[in-house]
């Protein structure tokens, strides 16, 4: 492969990540570069609740600092919003009106925090746990705040629930069976869910949905639910699910369903686009369906994948290691690639929570979730084992 | 000065192309945080073609605490020009702020943009400027404003005080001019509040300036050196000035040319430095206080008229404001390396007064001290002010006026002189009561010929060695009256060495750097500087009495005659000495080593930029 070739990531998370650091194991020559809309290195999304109750500060969200990828020769383009894909001439286009071309490409976008349509009218008014910037400056309304509203209820939510309670807070949760897309929660789940969370002693609203946030002139809102519960609350919280990143990538020419399609390999359609992570939809061949998978372990497999075969390579995606997630008791499978009639509950709910691995060596990480079938690719790897 | 708990220390660097109102921008940004009761230090980089579209940077720090240099790095860069910003990114700290045009008129190639060359640590905001511009007043123009109004609101300051400084910086202007700015810059402002998520630590809510400013609030004056040296020589009863335009001194001459007439003067631009200087000369003998104002190259050629000025003991006033050479060299980049001219420049021996202030508020003081020991001692002095000195902008107290003393400083003689009138009687200060012509019975003749006390030419050995020595004679008595070097750093009590009085002791009262010698009887270091280093030199030893280095810096306006008995003292006291200065090989460490016999680290740079306190941190960092 050409040197000058350009490698160029969108996206700065697991999946981003494993793929760069993975094509520079293999290509020690290859020109990357990495664009994030975000303006903050790699850091543990899930480790955020975390931060904002006060357990950990900034520097224990960081997975990489800049200097890494300076060592590693890999280029960090943060604050860099990609607005547009242009697949004929092989280029980006950001929003600040630069245009990046690219050899091949790799869409690890991520995903974003899913906004109800209902919730639209209040969207100033709702809180999200999702990236970095959702949260700056949260920490200290926490602290200050007395009562909060929770609505949703997806992993992230009951982990917030939790802490908030912890910190001694007055928690009110509306569960939403959608929260947990693209699952829908049974009343047997719910039952269970509210069973498991009631000792935490937030006050728990089944069957029941938003009516109207109205905003405080002295701060804070107003929240009534249509069952006509009224409640006070300092900041109201959404959790209701990740959607995948991919706005900028509809019309390019891209197969997208709800994200970007691609086969085992992680190719979408052409063949030097790529798509990893959440952002992705991934062809299952047992269910010949596509599907979206979620979770660190996930990304980062599908970013090794990615990066393996920028460099060459042809192989597939096997398998991670977390493959269910336990919601406050209710068992929910979201890996698509495992066999439909195996039932495995190993790993339980640390997947959403796989930031207590610092899973970013991705030198160091066993292979077993990658088969390649590529020989060459067998004896490099032999060559490694051999050093 | 009492300090705020929370305490703010930032530099500003505005970078855009000639035209595109990235000095106004700095200019504002620095009124409205000194209106604020802030410290500012500011100063501007920019082309030294008059026409063109080269790059532009305004640079300012903020502080809430004194502040003695510009700092080196910025901690925020905002980008009008992203071509010129791209070079500029390495003034930036690492993890500082890039507020760049999101959305700017014409796209960019890759890597052509500014974010796009920012270091992965550097935390970029995008801001649509131009476009945001064009909403507020159909025009791109005010771009700037917009900048200023996502700075605004990113750091917390007071929305409605700013667009009041836009409104005082634009008021004599049109009211669509007014209007236009100050919409572009709440675009900006509502824009950035908005739509930015803050990423970064820097707010100036619940910064407290010094109480001391916002006491004095409207008493404080927003100057830089040139312009307080032209305020200086008018207070000090200036009554000609002669020139030729040259950059960084001809502000000097724009100010003048205005204010002069009014105060009874007279300005003439002539032909040629050495006109002016044979001007001012004239002048002088004349019997009123004259003074011109050059750079480098302007002041080789008025080398040869010095030497008259000296010989036929006549008053002269010669500003050489630094700039990097040798001859036409870099014009608008800062530079001392005109040491050497300035003090033993010209032929024969040819003592001369020679003063260099360290800051812009010593400017004032050096004029003042200038035009009044030139009249006294009828003889040559230059001020050797730099670029950075010529156009930093400082916010300072208002000087007090010169002292009558100082105003009327020639040594007549008495009516006993008068009779068979000696115009260079030999006398022990070295000064001989002088005429004006005119007066009776006070004829002489004035001439570059060695003469005798008569004037009349005299070309004996005894004669020359006579009169050479009458005039070395004048610097004894120059430095028995001139202000005492400035000693600096943390005391033996570990607190700062307090506020003194300034450089300018009999001259003026602005405050200067520190000058009370509380320091350790023993020091592991210490800073000898001159000039416009001397603040950087100041700030960087009380940053290693932080680090618990025991140091001290020594400054002296007065460079010729130097104080050599408090410099051999003050190195007495020290292990190792440092001479940071602004030129390749260290012309002032030369003159220091041969006072002192022994040897010196020197630190060295040319790089057009002015001295910076923290390049002198870690060299003193390496000394230890």
């Amino acid at each position: 492969m050409p040197t000058s070739d350009h490698y160029v990531i969108i996206g700065n998370g697991p999946a981003g990540n494993a793929a760069a650091f993975t094509l520079r194991e293999n290509d020690p020559d290859a020109r990357i570069t990495i664009i994030s809309h975000e303006n903050i290195s790699f850091y543990a999304k899930p480790k955020l609740v975390r931060y904002l109750a006060g357990d950990i500060d900034k520097s224990a969200l960081m997975v990489k600092e800049p200097d890494a990828y300076l060592q590693n020769n890999i280029r960090l383009r943060l604050g860099q919003t990609v607005m547009r894909i242009d697949l004929q001439n092989r280029c980006l286009h950001l929003a600040h009106m630069e245009t990046v071309q690219y050899t091949r490409l790799v869409i690890a976008s991520g995903s974003r925090a899913r906004l109800l349509p209902s919730m639209k009218p209040y969207a100033d008014c709702l809180t999200f746990v999702t990236e970095y910037n959702d949260i700056k400056g949260m920490r200290e309304k926490i602290a200050a705040g007395k009562h909060f509203f929770v609505f949703g209820g997806d992993l992230v939510a009951f982990k917030f629930l939790k802490m908030l309670t912890h910190m001694k807070k007055q928690v009110t949760l509306l569960l939403y069976p959608k929260a947990f897309w693209p699952h829908t929660l049974t009343h047997a789940m719910q039952k269970t869910i509210v069973d498991n969370l009631a000792r935490t002693g937030a006050h728990i609203l089944v069957n029941d949905d938003l009516d109207t946030i109205v905003p405080e002139e002295q701060g804070g809102y107003n929240v009534t639910t249509q069952q006509g519960v009224k409640k006070q609350a300092d900041l109201v919280f959404t959790f209701n699910g990740l959607i995948p990143n991919v706005d900028f990538a509809r019309g390019c020419g891209l197969d997208i369903d709800h994200g970007i399609l691609v086969d085992e390999t992680m190719r979408t359609c052409l063949e030097n686009v790529f798509a990893c992570g959440s952002c992705a939809q991934i062809y299952n061949p047992d269910l010949t369906a596509y599907t979206t998978s979620i979770g660190w372990p996930n990304a980062v497999a599908q970013g090794k994948v990615a990066g393996l075969n920028l460099a060459g390579e042809t192989c597939r995606v096997q398998q991670a290691g977390r493959k269910y997630f336990d919601l406050e008791g209710v068992k929910i499978k979201t890996t698509w690639w495992e066999d439909a009639d195996r039932e495995d509950t190993e790993g339980e709910d640390t997947d959403r929570e796989g930031n207590d691995r610092k899973d970013a060596d991705f030198k160091n990480t066993e292979r077993k979730d990658v088969e390649c079938k590529d020989t060459d690719r067998d004896r490099k790897t032999g060559e490694k084992d051999g050093r | 000065m009492k300090t705020s708990d929370k305490e703010i220390n930032i530099v500003f660097e505005i970078c855009g192309s000639a035209g595109e109102g990235t000095i106004s921008a700095g200019e504002i940004l620095s009124r409205f945080m000194s209106a604020q009761g802030f410290e500012i230090m500011s100063f501007d980089a920019y082309p030294a073609e008059i026409r063109g579209f080269g790059k532009c940077v305004a640079h300012t720090r903020v502080s809430s605490n004194p502040i003695y240099s510009p700092g080196k790095l910025a901690d925020v860069l905002i980008a009008l020009n992203d071509n010129h910003a791209i070079s500029q990114l390495s003034a930036l700290k690492k993890g500082g702020i890039l507020l760049y045009d999101s959305q700017p008129a014409k796209p960019h190639e890759e890597d052509q943009s500014v974010v796009a060359r920012a270091d992965a640590a550097t935390i970029s905001y995008g801001v649509p400027l131009t476009m945001l511009a064009q909403k507020a007043a159909g025009n791109a123009r005010g771009r700037n404003m917009v900048a200023l109004g996502a700075v605004t609101a990113l750091f917390h300051l007071d929305r409605d005080a700013f667009t009041n400084s836009i409104k005082d910086r634009y008021g004599k202007k049109k009211q669509i001019v007014i209007d236009s700015n100050v919409n572009s810059f709440l675009e900006g402002f509502d824009w950035t509040k908005e739509n930015i998520d803050k990423a970064d630590g820097i707010s100036f809510q619940g910064v407290t300036p010094p109480q001391t400013k916002a006491e004095q609030k409207g008493e404080k004056l927003i100057i830089n050196g040139n312009q307080l040296v032209a305020k200086a020589a008018l207070d000090a009863d200036l009554k000609f000035y002669a020139g030729y335009p040259i950059t960084p001194a001809t502000k000097i001459m724009e100010i003048l040319s205005k204010e002069l007439p009014k105060h009874g003067g007279t300005l003439l631009q002539t032909e040629d430095e050495i006109s002016a200087i044979g001007a001012v000369i004239g002048a002088g003998y004349g019997g009123i206080r004259a003074m011109t104002g050059t750079s480098g190259p302007g002041f080789a050629l008025m080398t040869e008229f010095t030497g008259l000025s000296v010989m036929a003991e006549v008053p002269a006033v010669i500003i050489d404001s630094q700039r990097g050479g040798p001859s036409t060299g870099i014009p608008t980049k800062t530079e001392q390396s005109d040491f050497n001219a300035a003090m033993f420049g010209g032929t024969g021996d040819c003592p001369r007064v020679v003063l260099a202030p360290t800051d812009t508020t010593s400017c004032y003081d050096a004029t003042v001290l200038a035009l009044y020991l030139a009249e006294k001692y009828q003889t040559l002095v230059v001020i050797l002010l730099d670029f950075f000195l010529s156009n930093s902008i400082r916010n300072i107290d208002v000087p007090q006026k010169p002292a009558p003393k100082m105003l009327n400083a020639n040594i007549a003689p008495d009516a006993a002189d008068l009779d068979g009138y000696q115009r260079y009687k030999i006398t022990d200060s070295g000064i001989s009561p002088r005429t004006i012509p005119g007066t009776p019975g006070g004829m002489f003749f004035a001439t570059g010929l060695e003469h005798d006390a008569y004037g009349r030419p005299n070309y004996t050995d005894k004669g020359h060695l006579a009169m050479t020595a009458k005039r070395f004679r004048k610097h004894a008595s120059v430095l028995a009256e001139a202000p005492a070097p400035v000693i600096s750093g943390m005391d033996a009590g570990g607190a700062d060495s307090g506020m003194g009085s300034g450089m300018g002791s009999s001259v003026g009262s602005s405050k200067g750097i520190p000058d009370k010698d509380g320091t350790p009887k023993t020091l592991d270091i210490g800073v000898i500087s001159w000039g416009s280093s001397a603040g950087a030199a100041h700030e960087a030893v009380m940053t290693a009495a932080g680090e618990g280095v025991s140091a001290a810096a020594f400054s002296s306006m007065m460079l010729s005659p130097f104080p050599e008995k408090q410099l051999a003292a003050f190195a007495g006291r020290c292990r190792k000495i440092l001479i940071p200065e602004l030129n390749y090989g260290g012309q002032f460490a030369d003159f220091v080593t041969k006072i002192i016999k022994r040897p010196v680290e020197r630190l060295n740079f040319i790089t057009g930029r002015p001295m910076a306190a923290e390049d002198i941190v870690e060299k003193i960092r390496e000394m230890i």
